[in-house]
């Protein structure tokens, strides 16, 4: 048994709690991508400087996250602490929401 | 609900900021520059933070501890029943000689009182 196991033995987990968490991230995660895929679209970003705006957006989203949602202390709520600051910002359907969004918000307002 | 005012607040600013930015690359020739007036960006960029923000606010108090100690005491705190309150609360035994006393008073007042 690793230390890790032995870990999980003394100190066990709520795999219900760990899985609607990690949902209630991802949903917010989601919406406020294709958000910044708007406002991207809107200030006429592109090629990097698009990304590095999703990029600083997606950090002050973990910013409010961890304040508002966490109370601060994101270890309470999720397996490792930083899971908080990286689900969902390359995995997963954030990503190409914000393109899908930008895409087509640049598209809408300078062709 | 102040979640929500912040929401609708700030899509209306995102609307507007859009619709901005639409006019501005209708109206200037493509052959000048035409990088976005400084308010149409503060405006944008401000909207989208306050709908973060809503955003946000509105999903506050939904993360659930996932110690299972620190989520058995909050449940028995707050509904009074762990996550094992089924065996905390069982029943001892019956005694069956008094039920079974009581059932049969019971079926022979009932047939009384239809005859």
């Amino acid at each position: 048994m690793n230390a890790e196991e032995k870990d999980l033995q003394i100190n066990p987990v709520v795999p219900e709690n760990v899985v609607h968490n990690t949902k209630t991230i991802t949903d917010i995660r989601s919406l406020t991508s294709s958000i910044f895929g708007i406002a991207a679209g809107i200030l006429g970003l592109e090629s990097y400087s698009g990304f590095i705006f999703y990029l600083l957006g997606s950090f002050i989203v973990s910013v409010m996250m961890v304040v508002f949602i966490a109370g601060g202390k994101p270890q309470n709520y999720f397996r490792s602490a930083s899971e908080i600051w990286t689900t969902e910002v390359f995995s997963g359907s954030s990503l190409s929401s914000f393109i899908l969004t930008w895409t087509l918000f640049f598209g809408l307002l300078r062709a | 609900m102040a979640s929500k005012a912040l929401i609708s607040l700030s899509t209306l600013l995102l609307i507007h900021s859009c619709y901005s930015a639409h006019e501005h690359s209708l109206l200037t020739p493509a052959s000048t520059s035409n990088a976005l007036p400084l308010d149409i960006v503060i405006e944008t960029i401000l909207s989208v933070l306050l709908l973060c923000l809503g955003i946000v606010l509105g999903n506050k108090e939904e993360l659930k501890p996932i110690s299972w100690s620190v989520w058995s005491g909050m449940l028995e705190r707050e509904k009074g029943c762990g996550q094992f309150g089924y065996l905390e609360e069982r029943v001892g035994f019956l005694d069956i000689r008094v039920k079974r006393a009581e059932f049969a008073k019971w079926v022979k007042g009932a047939e009384e009182g239809s005859s």
